[in-house]
């Protein structure tokens, strides 16, 4: 039997449709569960969720160790993020701007992070920062988070600047310009969306890692995700989908605040896919 | 920007400065590490965790559940991407789903387990969902296994591979396509041999992305395997914080990225060398 072909265009179109819908069901509902869990009023999570309460919020921001545990992730991300724009923007400058033997190297250095095991990172920071006496301390947790979050600043700034025109630059030197004059002056303002993307994928980047952070941690000094971490190995309870919930919420703002700042879209290509400027 | 050889190091030397402190040197002296023992440089670390059946196992439970995982995100993410930027038309829409794939990658691995967590555990929506429907008569187990751990890793590594996708699929030129058509090719033989093959960078990039990030990923595997399921990732961290085995960790740790990588650059040559040969 024959099936005409706009027919089967047709079928072949709901068909891809529907494993795209179902993808995007799969990545929603596991987020979508946790925050709808938050509100049950029952002291055990248990699907459906039973009523309608704030009261695990309540619990949560009521108790000092949550609360600690944000502000020292807050602190790290902020710290790291603002170390990481310091590296990473004059790395991707030259990257991007200079060809010299090595260059091909030291890009795949810098971006390396972004591939290699991050636990193996953090085993590797503790184990230096033991020999050299600052194990477990902030600082340990500092340099071991800028390590893991400049390629994100080196890998957008980067694929800004090979989409920007090299002429302008030109033109402010060749009137006279120093570098640094241009470079205030006409490159950060162009590459102005790849910097804040590139900030904001670099301070998330820190905001939810546990692996590099939990070899550093102490019970006095514990980020968010490794609060949790642990917490998740003693008690599943209505209290850590609030905690959870909190974290989605602020993921989604993120999220909000990167679209209309620069466009969704381009900072997530660049960032996280391979942004062939490199 | 001209940059002379004097801003070009005063600019370097700081990132490379920091990377060469905290990066270059930590790793070097974990590979020193591996190699050290009471008395002087010896290979007795790797003697030991490679004669050793139990790191074998945790070795091939990781790479195939890497692989795996590699897999399924590809046959998933594929579709998505190719609608996202072929057949879908709402602008609107298509930032939605742009949003629905970034959220869960800028939250923390240890919600989005938690959140598998709910769904597939004996209390868990799909439990209820059985019991409701009356398929079965008592919870069945569904989490902690390595299908479990497969789930959560494919769940949080899919998104790299869309946009890895999407970023080639966006870079295509149309008209390539619609030659193929105009010379009668159906679309499936036009997917088939000009679509496909020319996105096929994007797959290759995404799925080397993927998989080193399952072989090396922490926290999904410690979560859904309940510890019923041991992976490399796991066992490195248990030698440095519960063993305090820094020697065999640093061991396991340059086993883990030695196969990986090797595993990769094999994979990358031999792509490379069969696009060569079709073209």
């Amino acid at each position: 039997m024959m099936i005409p072909e706009d027919y089967r265009n047709r079928i072949g179109r709901v068909f891809l449709g529907g494993i795209a819908s179902l993808v995007l069901v799969f990545l929603a509902v596991p987020l979508i569960v946790v925050v709808a869990l938050s509100f049950t009023t029952t002291s055990y999570l248990a699907f459906p969720p039973v009523g309608m309460t704030t009261r695990w919020y309540a619990a949560v921001l009521g108790d000092p160790t949550f609360i600690d545990a944000f502000v020292v992730s807050s602190e790290l991300a902020a710290l790291a993020t603002g170390v990481a724009l310091l590296l990473g923007i004059p790395a991707a400058l030259v990257l991007a701007r200079k060809s010299f033997p090595g260059r091909r190297l030291i890009s795949a250095a810098f971006l390396s992070p972004l591939v290699l095991p991050t636990i193996v990172l953090g085993a590797a920071i503790l184990q230096y920062a033991s020999t050299l006496g600052f194990a477990r301390t902030f600082a340990a947790l500092l340099v071991g988070h800028v390590v893991l979050v400049t390629p994100y600043v080196i890998r957008t700034v980067l694929a800004s600047l090979s989409g920007m025109e090299n002429v302008l630059e030109e033109a402010a030197q060749d009137l006279g310009a120093t570098p640094s004059e241009t470079f205030f002056l006409i490159t950060l303002p162009l590459i102005k969306p790849g910097v804040i993307a590139g900030a904001l994928f670099a301070f998330i980047n820190s905001w939810i890692n546990v692996e590099v952070s939990i070899f550093n941690s102490t019970s006095r000094l514990m980020t968010i995700p490794v609060k949790l971490f642990n917490y998740v190995q003693f008690n599943i309870d209505p209290r850590l989908a609030a905690v959870s919930a909190l974290t989605i919420y602020f993921a989604v703002a993120l999220v909000v605040v990167i679209d209309l700042m620069v466009g969704l879209e381009r900072a997530a290509i660049n960032t996280t896919a391979d942004g062939r400027a490199s | 920007m001209r940059l002379t050889t004097r801003t070009t190091f005063l600019l370097l030397v700081g990132p490379i400065g920091f990377f060469l402190l905290f990066f270059v040197i930590p790793f070097a002296q974990l590979v020193k590490e591996s190699l050290f023992g009471p008395q002087g440089w010896t290979l007795d670390n790797y003697t030991s965790v490679l004669t050793d059946a139990y790191y074998w196992k945790a070795l091939v439970d990781t790479l195939v559940i890497s692989l795996l995982v590699t897999l399924v995100s590809f046959l998933a993410g594929y579709p998505l991407a190719y609608f996202m930027i072929f057949h879908l038309r709402s602008a609107a829409l298509r930032r939605l789903i742009y949003v629905v794939l970034v959220t869960p990658l800028f939250t923390s691995n240890i919600v989005r387990a938690f959140g598998w967590i709910v769904i597939l555990g004996r209390r868990g929506m799909v439990n209820a969902g059985l019991l409701a429907l009356g398929a079965v008569e008592a919870p069945v187990d569904l989490l902690y296994n390595k299908a479990s751990i497969i789930i959560g890793l494919a769940y949080i590594l899919l998104p790299l591979m869309v946009l890895t996708v999407c970023s080639i699929l966006q870079s295509i030129d149309r008209s390539l396509i619609d030659a193929a058509r105009d010379l009668g090719a159906s679309p499936s033989v036009a997917f088939f041999s000009v679509t496909l093959p020319l996105s096929l960078p994007g797959v290759v990039a995404g799925s080397i992305i993927i998989f080193a990030l399952s072989a090396s990923a922490y926290v999904i595997p410690s979560i859904l395997s309940g510890g019923r399921e041991i992976v490399m990732s796991m066992l490195i961290f248990q030698q440095y914080m519960a063993t305090f085995r820094p020697d065999v960790g640093a061991t396991l740790s340059v086993v883990l990225l030695v196969v990986t990588l090797a595993l990769i650059a094999a994979y990358a040559y031999g792509v490379e060398r069969r696009t060569r040969v079709a073209m």
